[in-house]
Protein backbone atom coordinates (compact mmCIF):
# COMPACT_ATOMS: atom_id res chain seq x y z
CA UNK A 1 0.00 0.00 0.00
CA UNK A 2 0.95 3.70 -0.13
CA UNK A 3 3.42 2.69 -3.00
CA UNK A 4 4.75 5.66 -5.27
CA UNK A 5 5.62 3.54 -8.39
CA UNK A 6 3.87 -0.02 -8.62
CA UNK A 7 4.85 -2.37 -11.70
CA UNK A 8 2.52 -5.43 -12.13
CA UNK A 9 4.00 -7.99 -14.69
CA UNK A 10 5.23 -4.82 -16.73
CA UNK A 11 6.37 -6.66 -20.36
CA UNK A 12 8.14 -4.30 -22.49
CA UNK A 13 8.66 -5.29 -26.68
CA UNK A 14 11.01 -3.55 -29.05
CA UNK A 15 10.16 -3.90 -32.16
CA UNK A 16 13.52 -3.73 -34.64
CA UNK A 17 12.23 -3.08 -38.38
CA UNK A 18 14.26 -4.41 -41.39
CA UNK A 19 14.20 -0.75 -42.93
CA UNK A 20 16.26 1.79 -41.33
CA UNK A 21 13.23 3.48 -40.09
CA UNK A 22 9.14 2.50 -39.87
CA UNK A 23 8.61 1.89 -44.05
CA UNK A 24 5.59 2.05 -45.70
CA UNK A 25 6.02 -1.08 -47.01
CA UNK A 26 6.71 -3.06 -43.54
CA UNK A 27 3.16 -1.49 -41.92
CA UNK A 28 1.60 -2.53 -45.51
CA UNK A 29 2.66 -6.54 -45.28
CA UNK A 30 2.01 -6.28 -41.77
CA UNK A 31 -1.38 -5.35 -42.57
CA UNK A 32 -2.05 -8.16 -44.34
CA UNK A 33 -0.43 -10.90 -42.92
CA UNK A 34 -0.43 -10.95 -38.75
CA UNK A 35 1.87 -13.59 -38.35
CA UNK A 36 5.10 -11.72 -39.59
CA UNK A 37 4.21 -9.69 -36.78
CA UNK A 38 6.27 -11.71 -33.94
CA UNK A 39 9.36 -12.05 -36.16
CA UNK A 40 11.80 -8.88 -34.99
CA UNK A 41 11.48 -7.96 -32.04
CA UNK A 42 13.55 -7.86 -28.68
CA UNK A 43 11.93 -8.56 -25.31
CA UNK A 44 13.50 -5.78 -23.56
CA UNK A 45 11.40 -6.59 -20.05
CA UNK A 46 9.52 -9.56 -19.04
CA UNK A 47 6.66 -9.61 -16.44
CA UNK A 48 8.45 -7.17 -14.04
CA UNK A 49 6.72 -6.61 -10.71
CA UNK A 50 7.99 -3.93 -7.89
CA UNK A 51 6.61 -1.62 -6.79
CA UNK A 52 8.79 1.47 -4.44
CA UNK A 53 7.43 3.32 -1.46
CA UNK A 54 7.98 7.29 -0.25
CA UNK A 55 11.19 7.63 1.05
CA UNK A 56 13.36 4.85 -0.05
CA UNK A 57 16.31 5.08 -2.81
CA UNK A 58 16.31 2.44 -5.16
CA UNK A 59 19.45 1.71 -7.46
CA UNK A 60 18.87 -0.55 -10.11
CA UNK A 61 22.26 -2.50 -11.18
CA UNK A 62 22.90 -5.04 -14.17
CA UNK A 63 24.67 -5.17 -17.60
CA UNK A 64 24.22 -3.09 -20.71
CA UNK A 65 20.83 -3.98 -22.32
CA UNK A 66 19.79 -5.83 -19.91
CA UNK A 67 16.57 -3.03 -19.19
CA UNK A 68 17.34 -0.68 -16.74
CA UNK A 69 16.50 2.42 -18.59
CA UNK A 70 13.38 0.66 -20.10
CA UNK A 71 12.16 1.08 -16.36
CA UNK A 72 13.16 4.69 -15.91
CA UNK A 73 11.62 5.02 -19.17
CA UNK A 74 8.38 3.18 -18.41
CA UNK A 75 8.29 4.86 -15.06
CA UNK A 76 8.42 8.10 -16.86
CA UNK A 77 5.80 7.85 -19.37
CA UNK A 78 7.90 8.29 -22.07
CA UNK A 79 7.30 4.95 -23.17
CA UNK A 80 4.39 2.95 -22.90
CA UNK A 81 4.14 -1.45 -21.71
CA UNK A 82 3.00 -3.78 -24.25
CA UNK A 83 1.29 -5.54 -21.16
CA UNK A 84 0.80 -5.32 -17.32
CA UNK A 85 0.01 -2.13 -15.62
CA UNK A 86 2.26 0.97 -14.13
CA UNK A 87 0.95 3.16 -10.99
CA UNK A 88 2.92 6.34 -10.60
CA UNK A 89 1.74 8.60 -7.60
CA UNK A 90 3.84 11.83 -7.56
CA UNK A 91 5.49 14.13 -9.49
CA UNK A 92 8.78 12.80 -11.32
CA UNK A 93 11.56 14.57 -11.95
CA UNK A 94 14.11 12.16 -15.05
CA UNK A 95 17.46 12.82 -15.54
CA UNK A 96 17.73 10.15 -17.94
CA UNK A 97 20.45 11.51 -20.57
CA UNK A 98 22.91 14.02 -20.62
CA UNK A 99 21.63 17.10 -22.49
CA UNK A 100 17.81 16.07 -23.53
CA UNK A 101 15.80 18.95 -23.62
CA UNK A 102 19.28 21.58 -23.48
CA UNK A 103 19.47 23.53 -26.61
CA UNK A 104 22.88 23.72 -28.26
CA UNK A 105 22.00 27.51 -29.65
CA UNK A 106 20.37 29.16 -26.67
CA UNK A 107 22.53 30.79 -23.39
CA UNK A 108 22.23 28.84 -20.18
CA UNK A 109 20.02 31.23 -18.80
CA UNK A 110 17.38 30.49 -21.48
CA UNK A 111 18.11 26.65 -21.47
CA UNK A 112 17.59 26.70 -17.47
CA UNK A 113 13.84 28.27 -18.32
CA UNK A 114 13.70 26.12 -21.39
CA UNK A 115 14.49 22.70 -19.27
CA UNK A 116 12.62 23.76 -16.30
CA UNK A 117 9.43 24.74 -18.52
CA UNK A 118 10.40 21.17 -19.88
CA UNK A 119 10.01 19.46 -16.03
CA UNK A 120 7.02 20.90 -15.76
CA UNK A 121 7.89 23.91 -14.17
CA UNK A 122 5.98 27.53 -13.98
CA UNK A 123 7.80 30.26 -15.11
CA UNK A 124 7.41 31.72 -11.65
CA UNK A 125 8.70 28.92 -9.65
CA UNK A 126 11.64 28.71 -11.97
CA UNK A 127 12.66 32.36 -11.33
CA UNK A 128 12.23 31.89 -7.50
CA UNK A 129 14.58 28.97 -7.44
CA UNK A 130 17.23 30.62 -10.62
CA UNK A 131 20.08 31.77 -8.20
CA UNK A 132 20.21 28.11 -6.75
CA UNK A 133 20.24 26.10 -9.64
CA UNK A 134 23.63 28.42 -10.73
CA UNK A 135 24.48 28.23 -7.89
CA UNK A 136 24.75 24.50 -7.64
CA UNK A 137 25.68 24.47 -11.32
CA UNK A 138 28.43 26.43 -10.53
CA UNK A 139 27.46 27.78 -13.69
CA UNK A 140 27.20 31.89 -13.04
CA UNK A 141 29.85 32.78 -15.47
CA UNK A 142 28.85 30.69 -18.17
CA UNK A 143 24.91 31.81 -18.12
CA UNK A 144 24.77 34.27 -21.12
CA UNK A 145 27.34 32.23 -23.85
CA UNK A 146 25.20 29.30 -25.51
CA UNK A 147 26.03 25.82 -24.81
CA UNK A 148 26.89 24.64 -27.62
CA UNK A 149 30.44 26.21 -25.90
CA UNK A 150 29.85 24.08 -23.25
CA UNK A 151 31.91 21.22 -21.90
CA UNK A 152 30.64 17.45 -21.38
CA UNK A 153 30.62 18.26 -17.68
CA UNK A 154 28.96 21.90 -17.45
CA UNK A 155 26.50 20.53 -20.04
CA UNK A 156 25.57 17.75 -17.32
CA UNK A 157 25.88 20.38 -14.30
CA UNK A 158 23.15 22.37 -15.71
CA UNK A 159 20.96 19.42 -16.65
CA UNK A 160 21.03 17.90 -12.96
CA UNK A 161 20.87 20.95 -11.53
CA UNK A 162 17.15 22.28 -13.07
CA UNK A 163 15.95 18.61 -12.61
CA UNK A 164 16.98 18.39 -8.84
CA UNK A 165 15.23 21.67 -8.37
CA UNK A 166 12.36 20.87 -9.81
CA UNK A 167 10.95 19.34 -6.83
CA UNK A 168 9.46 16.13 -7.85
CA UNK A 169 8.64 13.32 -5.59
CA UNK A 170 10.09 11.30 -7.77
CA UNK A 171 13.61 11.59 -8.79
CA UNK A 172 14.77 9.39 -11.84
CA UNK A 173 19.11 9.62 -12.44
CA UNK A 174 20.48 7.12 -15.09
CA UNK A 175 24.41 6.96 -15.51
CA UNK A 176 25.16 10.72 -16.28
CA UNK A 177 26.81 11.66 -13.85
CA UNK A 178 30.03 10.18 -14.89
CA UNK A 179 30.90 13.28 -16.81
CA UNK A 180 30.95 15.53 -14.21
CA UNK A 181 34.05 16.01 -11.67
CA UNK A 182 34.77 14.15 -8.15
CA UNK A 183 33.81 17.12 -6.43
CA UNK A 184 30.15 17.63 -9.13
CA UNK A 185 29.95 14.07 -8.27
CA UNK A 186 30.23 13.89 -4.82
CA UNK A 187 27.37 17.24 -4.45
CA UNK A 188 24.82 15.10 -6.67
CA UNK A 189 25.12 12.28 -4.21
CA UNK A 190 25.09 14.51 -1.19
CA UNK A 191 21.42 15.79 -2.84
CA UNK A 192 20.44 12.54 -3.74
CA UNK A 193 21.07 11.13 -0.01
CA UNK A 194 19.56 13.85 1.39
CA UNK A 195 16.56 14.06 -1.03
CA UNK A 196 15.87 10.40 -0.53
CA UNK A 197 15.44 11.36 2.92
CA UNK A 198 11.10 12.05 2.21
CA UNK A 199 11.11 11.33 -1.63
CA UNK A 200 11.54 8.54 -4.02
CA UNK A 201 15.15 8.37 -6.04
CA UNK A 202 15.60 5.84 -8.85
CA UNK A 203 19.22 5.11 -9.44
CA UNK A 204 20.47 3.13 -12.63
CA UNK A 205 24.15 3.55 -12.56
CA UNK A 206 27.51 1.55 -13.16
CA UNK A 207 29.23 2.98 -10.19
CA UNK A 208 28.60 0.52 -7.69
CA UNK A 209 30.17 2.10 -4.78
CA UNK A 210 27.84 5.37 -5.61
CA UNK A 211 24.76 3.02 -5.65
CA UNK A 212 25.74 1.48 -2.13
CA UNK A 213 26.26 4.56 -0.46
CA UNK A 214 22.71 5.75 -1.72
CA UNK A 215 20.71 3.19 -2.18
CA UNK A 216 19.44 0.65 0.96
CA UNK A 217 17.53 -1.13 -1.97
CA UNK A 218 18.94 -3.15 -4.81
CA UNK A 219 17.38 -4.31 -8.02
CA UNK A 220 19.79 -6.54 -10.04
CA UNK A 221 18.58 -7.01 -13.88
CA UNK A 222 19.38 -9.73 -16.58
CA UNK A 223 17.65 -9.82 -19.93
CA UNK A 224 15.01 -7.80 -18.27
CA UNK A 225 13.97 -9.96 -15.67
CA UNK A 226 14.29 -8.98 -12.13
CA UNK A 227 16.96 -11.31 -10.53
CA UNK A 228 17.35 -9.96 -7.64
CA UNK A 229 16.08 -7.02 -5.26
CA UNK A 230 16.73 -6.38 -1.44
CA UNK A 231 19.46 -5.43 0.58
CA UNK A 232 21.86 -3.27 -1.21
CA UNK A 233 25.08 -5.09 -0.72
CA UNK A 234 23.60 -8.51 -0.70
CA UNK A 235 22.32 -7.62 -4.76
CA UNK A 236 25.51 -5.66 -5.86
CA UNK A 237 27.61 -9.02 -4.23
CA UNK A 238 25.66 -11.42 -6.22
CA UNK A 239 25.91 -9.10 -9.04
CA UNK A 240 29.57 -8.73 -8.99
CA UNK A 241 30.12 -12.39 -8.06
CA UNK A 242 27.75 -13.06 -11.45
CA UNK A 243 30.17 -11.24 -13.42
CA UNK A 244 33.10 -12.80 -12.60
CA UNK A 245 31.90 -16.29 -13.63
CA UNK A 246 31.23 -15.39 -16.71
CA UNK B 1 -10.43 13.97 -25.09
CA UNK B 2 -11.19 16.46 -22.21
CA UNK B 3 -8.34 14.83 -19.94
CA UNK B 4 -6.08 15.68 -23.07
CA UNK B 5 -7.16 19.26 -23.07
CA UNK B 6 -6.37 19.52 -19.22
CA UNK B 7 -3.04 18.04 -19.56
CA UNK B 8 -2.34 20.72 -22.51
CA UNK B 9 -3.30 23.40 -20.58
CA UNK B 10 -1.03 22.34 -17.56
CA UNK B 11 1.88 22.18 -19.96
CA UNK B 12 0.86 25.88 -21.49
CA UNK B 13 3.92 27.45 -20.27
CA UNK B 14 6.36 24.70 -21.73
CA UNK B 15 4.15 25.55 -25.16
CA UNK B 16 5.17 29.02 -24.37
CA UNK B 17 8.87 28.07 -23.73
CA UNK B 18 9.05 25.94 -26.93
CA UNK B 19 7.63 28.78 -29.13
CA UNK B 20 9.54 30.96 -27.99
CA UNK B 21 13.07 28.84 -28.70
CA UNK B 22 11.34 28.15 -31.87
CA UNK B 23 11.47 31.63 -32.93
CA UNK B 24 15.15 32.31 -30.95
CA UNK B 25 16.45 29.24 -32.33
CA UNK B 26 15.46 29.72 -36.25
CA UNK B 27 17.10 33.56 -36.15
CA UNK B 28 19.99 32.86 -33.93
CA UNK B 29 23.49 33.95 -35.95
CA UNK B 30 21.64 35.36 -38.82
CA UNK B 31 22.40 38.97 -39.95
CA UNK B 32 18.87 39.87 -40.89
CA UNK B 33 17.12 38.38 -37.88
CA UNK B 34 13.24 38.09 -38.11
CA UNK B 35 13.72 40.11 -41.25
CA UNK B 36 13.62 36.87 -42.82
CA UNK B 37 10.18 36.00 -42.15
CA UNK B 38 9.24 38.62 -44.75
CA UNK B 39 11.69 37.99 -47.00
CA UNK B 40 9.52 34.80 -48.57
CA UNK B 41 6.11 36.74 -48.97
CA UNK B 42 8.32 39.93 -50.00
CA UNK B 43 10.17 37.77 -52.89
CA UNK B 44 7.58 35.76 -54.02
CA UNK B 45 5.25 39.23 -54.52
CA UNK B 46 7.95 40.70 -57.06
CA UNK B 47 8.38 37.42 -58.77
CA UNK B 48 4.58 36.59 -59.08
CA UNK B 49 4.25 40.70 -60.10
CA UNK B 50 6.48 40.27 -62.80
CA UNK B 51 5.19 36.87 -64.00
CA UNK B 52 2.07 37.25 -63.87
CA UNK B 53 0.69 40.64 -64.15
CA UNK B 54 3.35 42.61 -66.49
CA UNK B 55 4.30 39.47 -68.69
CA UNK B 56 1.12 36.93 -68.23
CA UNK B 57 -2.03 40.10 -67.69
CA UNK B 58 -3.40 38.64 -64.84
CA UNK B 59 -6.39 40.10 -64.00
CA UNK B 60 -6.41 41.11 -59.91
CA UNK B 61 -9.86 42.87 -58.89
CA UNK B 62 -8.61 46.45 -59.98
CA UNK B 63 -6.06 46.07 -57.25
CA UNK B 64 -2.57 46.98 -57.71
CA UNK B 65 -1.41 43.65 -58.60
CA UNK B 66 1.32 43.33 -55.50
CA UNK B 67 -0.91 44.08 -52.85
CA UNK B 68 -3.45 41.42 -54.65
CA UNK B 69 -0.59 39.18 -54.41
CA UNK B 70 0.92 39.87 -50.85
CA UNK B 71 -2.59 40.00 -49.39
CA UNK B 72 -3.14 36.20 -50.61
CA UNK B 73 0.75 35.62 -49.59
CA UNK B 74 0.21 36.66 -46.01
CA UNK B 75 -1.80 33.79 -44.94
CA UNK B 76 -0.66 31.15 -47.16
CA UNK B 77 3.25 31.94 -46.27
CA UNK B 78 1.71 31.17 -42.88
CA UNK B 79 0.11 27.96 -43.75
CA UNK B 80 3.09 26.49 -45.51
CA UNK B 81 5.85 27.70 -42.97
CA UNK B 82 3.28 26.18 -40.18
CA UNK B 83 3.06 23.21 -42.01
CA UNK B 84 6.82 22.22 -43.22
CA UNK B 85 8.07 22.87 -40.02
CA UNK B 86 5.29 21.37 -38.23
CA UNK B 87 5.37 17.91 -40.05
CA UNK B 88 8.87 17.85 -39.10
CA UNK B 89 8.68 18.74 -35.66
CA UNK B 90 8.45 15.43 -33.94
CA UNK B 91 10.95 14.21 -35.37
CA UNK B 92 13.65 16.95 -34.58
CA UNK B 93 13.22 16.99 -31.13
CA UNK B 94 13.27 13.07 -31.45
CA UNK B 95 16.08 13.46 -28.31
CA UNK B 96 13.42 15.00 -26.51
CA UNK B 97 10.29 12.82 -27.44
CA UNK B 98 12.63 9.79 -26.16
CA UNK B 99 13.90 11.41 -22.70
CA UNK B 100 11.47 13.20 -21.24
CA UNK B 101 7.56 13.13 -20.74
CA UNK B 102 4.99 16.12 -22.05
CA UNK B 103 2.01 16.15 -24.47
CA UNK B 104 3.15 15.89 -27.41
CA UNK B 105 1.56 17.82 -29.29
CA UNK B 106 3.11 20.46 -27.81
CA UNK B 107 5.97 19.93 -30.45
CA UNK B 108 4.02 21.11 -33.74
CA UNK B 109 1.66 23.32 -31.57
CA UNK B 110 4.82 25.23 -30.85
CA UNK B 111 5.84 25.62 -34.20
CA UNK B 112 2.40 26.55 -35.50
CA UNK B 113 2.96 29.28 -32.86
CA UNK B 114 6.43 30.62 -34.24
CA UNK B 115 4.98 30.69 -37.70
CA UNK B 116 2.01 32.78 -35.93
CA UNK B 117 4.79 35.48 -35.46
CA UNK B 118 6.45 35.27 -38.60
CA UNK B 119 2.67 36.42 -39.65
CA UNK B 120 3.05 39.27 -37.42
CA UNK B 121 5.88 40.28 -38.96
CA UNK B 122 4.74 40.05 -42.59
CA UNK B 123 1.92 41.98 -41.68
CA UNK B 124 3.71 44.82 -41.00
CA UNK B 125 5.20 44.66 -44.66
CA UNK B 126 1.57 44.55 -46.32
CA UNK B 127 0.70 47.59 -43.92
CA UNK B 128 3.23 49.55 -46.00
CA UNK B 129 2.73 48.26 -49.38
CA UNK B 130 -1.05 49.07 -48.87
CA UNK B 131 0.10 52.51 -47.99
CA UNK B 132 2.20 53.08 -50.66
CA UNK B 133 -0.45 52.03 -53.02
CA UNK B 134 -3.36 53.82 -51.37
CA UNK B 135 -5.54 51.01 -50.24
CA UNK B 136 -8.53 51.76 -47.99
CA UNK B 137 -9.32 49.66 -44.88
CA UNK B 138 -13.18 48.95 -45.12
CA UNK B 139 -14.81 47.35 -42.19
CA UNK B 140 -15.14 44.43 -43.56
CA UNK B 141 -10.99 43.76 -42.29
CA UNK B 142 -13.18 42.58 -39.21
CA UNK B 143 -13.46 39.14 -40.89
CA UNK B 144 -10.19 38.85 -40.47
CA UNK B 145 -10.99 37.98 -36.67
CA UNK B 146 -12.75 34.92 -38.69
CA UNK B 147 -10.47 34.04 -40.90
CA UNK B 148 -7.26 34.23 -39.08
CA UNK B 149 -8.70 31.64 -36.66
CA UNK B 150 -9.86 29.07 -39.30
CA UNK B 151 -6.59 29.54 -40.60
CA UNK B 152 -4.62 28.74 -37.91
CA UNK B 153 -6.93 25.62 -36.85
CA UNK B 154 -6.76 24.01 -40.32
CA UNK B 155 -2.85 24.67 -40.75
CA UNK B 156 -2.22 23.22 -36.94
CA UNK B 157 -4.71 20.35 -38.04
CA UNK B 158 -2.31 19.37 -40.95
CA UNK B 159 0.48 19.94 -38.79
CA UNK B 160 -0.24 17.24 -36.34
CA UNK B 161 -1.35 15.05 -38.73
CA UNK B 162 1.54 14.97 -40.89
CA UNK B 163 3.81 15.49 -37.69
CA UNK B 164 2.15 12.24 -36.83
CA UNK B 165 2.68 10.30 -40.08
CA UNK B 166 6.01 11.41 -40.46
CA UNK B 167 7.39 9.50 -37.12
CA UNK B 168 5.68 6.35 -38.64
CA UNK B 169 7.28 6.75 -42.13
CA UNK B 170 9.65 9.20 -43.03
CA UNK B 171 8.83 9.56 -46.23
CA UNK B 172 6.56 12.25 -45.46
CA UNK B 173 9.43 14.70 -44.89
CA UNK B 174 9.66 14.61 -49.00
CA UNK B 175 6.31 14.50 -49.81
CA UNK B 176 5.59 17.88 -47.78
CA UNK B 177 7.34 20.34 -50.13
CA UNK B 178 5.34 18.85 -53.10
CA UNK B 179 2.73 19.00 -51.72
CA UNK B 180 2.87 22.40 -50.88
CA UNK B 181 3.83 23.81 -53.91
CA UNK B 182 0.74 21.78 -55.72
CA UNK B 183 -1.44 23.07 -53.11
CA UNK B 184 -0.51 26.60 -53.92
CA UNK B 185 -1.67 26.70 -57.39
CA UNK B 186 -4.58 24.98 -56.68
CA UNK B 187 -5.46 27.72 -54.21
CA UNK B 188 -6.33 31.19 -55.96
CA UNK B 189 -3.14 33.29 -54.61
CA UNK B 190 -1.70 34.13 -58.05
CA UNK B 191 -5.37 34.01 -59.33
CA UNK B 192 -8.61 35.12 -58.39
CA UNK B 193 -11.09 32.79 -57.34
CA UNK B 194 -13.62 34.48 -59.97
CA UNK B 195 -11.29 32.96 -62.64
CA UNK B 196 -12.27 29.56 -61.89
CA UNK B 197 -14.76 28.51 -64.37
CA UNK B 198 -18.49 27.92 -62.73
CA UNK B 199 -18.33 24.27 -63.47
CA UNK B 200 -15.14 23.53 -61.27
CA UNK B 201 -16.02 25.69 -58.50
CA UNK B 202 -16.98 22.88 -56.49
CA UNK B 203 -13.48 21.96 -56.18
CA UNK B 204 -13.21 24.64 -53.53
CA UNK B 205 -14.92 22.67 -51.26
CA UNK B 206 -11.76 20.32 -51.53
CA UNK B 207 -9.52 22.69 -50.03
CA UNK B 208 -10.37 25.23 -47.02
CA UNK B 209 -7.62 27.22 -47.57
CA UNK B 210 -9.17 28.09 -51.42
CA UNK B 211 -11.96 30.45 -49.33
CA UNK B 212 -9.73 31.32 -46.72
CA UNK B 213 -6.85 32.86 -48.83
CA UNK B 214 -9.93 34.31 -51.26
CA UNK B 215 -11.81 36.03 -48.11
CA UNK B 216 -8.59 37.19 -46.39
CA UNK B 217 -7.52 39.31 -49.76
CA UNK B 218 -11.27 40.32 -50.13
CA UNK B 219 -11.62 41.87 -46.77
CA UNK B 220 -8.17 43.22 -46.72
CA UNK B 221 -6.85 44.57 -50.02
CA UNK B 222 -10.64 44.39 -51.80
CA UNK B 223 -12.49 46.10 -48.55
CA UNK B 224 -15.36 43.88 -49.39
CA UNK B 225 -16.90 41.22 -47.01
CA UNK B 226 -16.10 37.54 -48.40
CA UNK B 227 -18.71 35.09 -49.71
CA UNK B 228 -19.91 33.99 -46.21
CA UNK B 229 -21.25 30.45 -47.16
CA UNK B 230 -17.79 29.95 -48.23
CA UNK B 231 -16.09 30.98 -45.27
CA UNK B 232 -18.43 29.16 -42.69
CA UNK B 233 -18.04 25.91 -44.57
CA UNK B 234 -14.16 26.37 -44.35
CA UNK B 235 -14.33 27.31 -41.00
CA UNK B 236 -16.48 23.81 -40.05
CA UNK B 237 -14.16 22.45 -42.29
CA UNK B 238 -10.63 22.96 -40.48
CA UNK B 239 -12.26 22.87 -36.81
CA UNK B 240 -13.36 19.49 -38.06
CA UNK B 241 -9.72 18.07 -39.94
CA UNK B 242 -8.58 19.70 -36.25
CA UNK B 243 -10.52 17.59 -34.13
CA UNK B 244 -9.70 14.47 -36.25
CA UNK B 245 -5.96 14.92 -36.53
CA UNK B 246 -5.46 15.51 -32.91
CA UNK B 247 -7.59 12.60 -32.30
CA UNK B 248 -5.28 10.63 -34.71
CA UNK B 249 -2.11 11.83 -32.70
CA UNK B 250 -3.24 11.60 -29.51
CA UNK B 251 -3.85 8.06 -30.03
CA UNK B 252 -0.88 7.32 -31.77
CA UNK B 253 1.37 9.30 -29.85
CA UNK B 254 2.36 6.29 -27.22
CA UNK B 255 4.92 4.90 -29.66
CA UNK B 256 6.44 7.73 -30.78
CA UNK B 257 9.69 7.07 -28.73
CA UNK B 258 9.36 3.48 -29.24
CA UNK B 259 10.09 4.63 -33.43
CA UNK B 260 12.13 7.65 -33.42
Amino acid sequence: MNSVVEFKNVSKDFVTSRGKYGLLIEAISNFFSKTSKNKNKIHALKNVSFSLKPGEAIGIIGKNGAGKSTILKLISKIIYPNSGEIIVNGKIGAFIELGAGLHPELSGRENIYLYGAILGMKKGEIEKKFNEIVEFAELKKFLEIPIKKYSSGMYSRLGFSVCSFCNPDILLVDEVLAVGDIQFQKKCLDKMHSFAKEKTVVFVSHNLDAVAKICKKVMLIENGKIVKFGNAIDVIRTYVRNSKTI
Amino acid sequence: MLKNFVELWEYRELLLALTMREIKVRYKQTFFGAAWAILQPAALTIIFTVIFSIFLKVPSENTPYPVFAYSALLPWTFFTTAVSFGALSVVNNGSLVTRVYFPREVLPLATVGAAIFDFFMASIVFIILALIFQIHFSVNLLFVLLILPAVIMFATGISLLLSCLNVLFRDVRFIVPLLLQIWLYVTPVIYSLSQIPDKFRFLIFLNPMAPLVQGFRESTALGKAPNLSYLFFALGFSLFTLILSYWFFKTREKIFADII
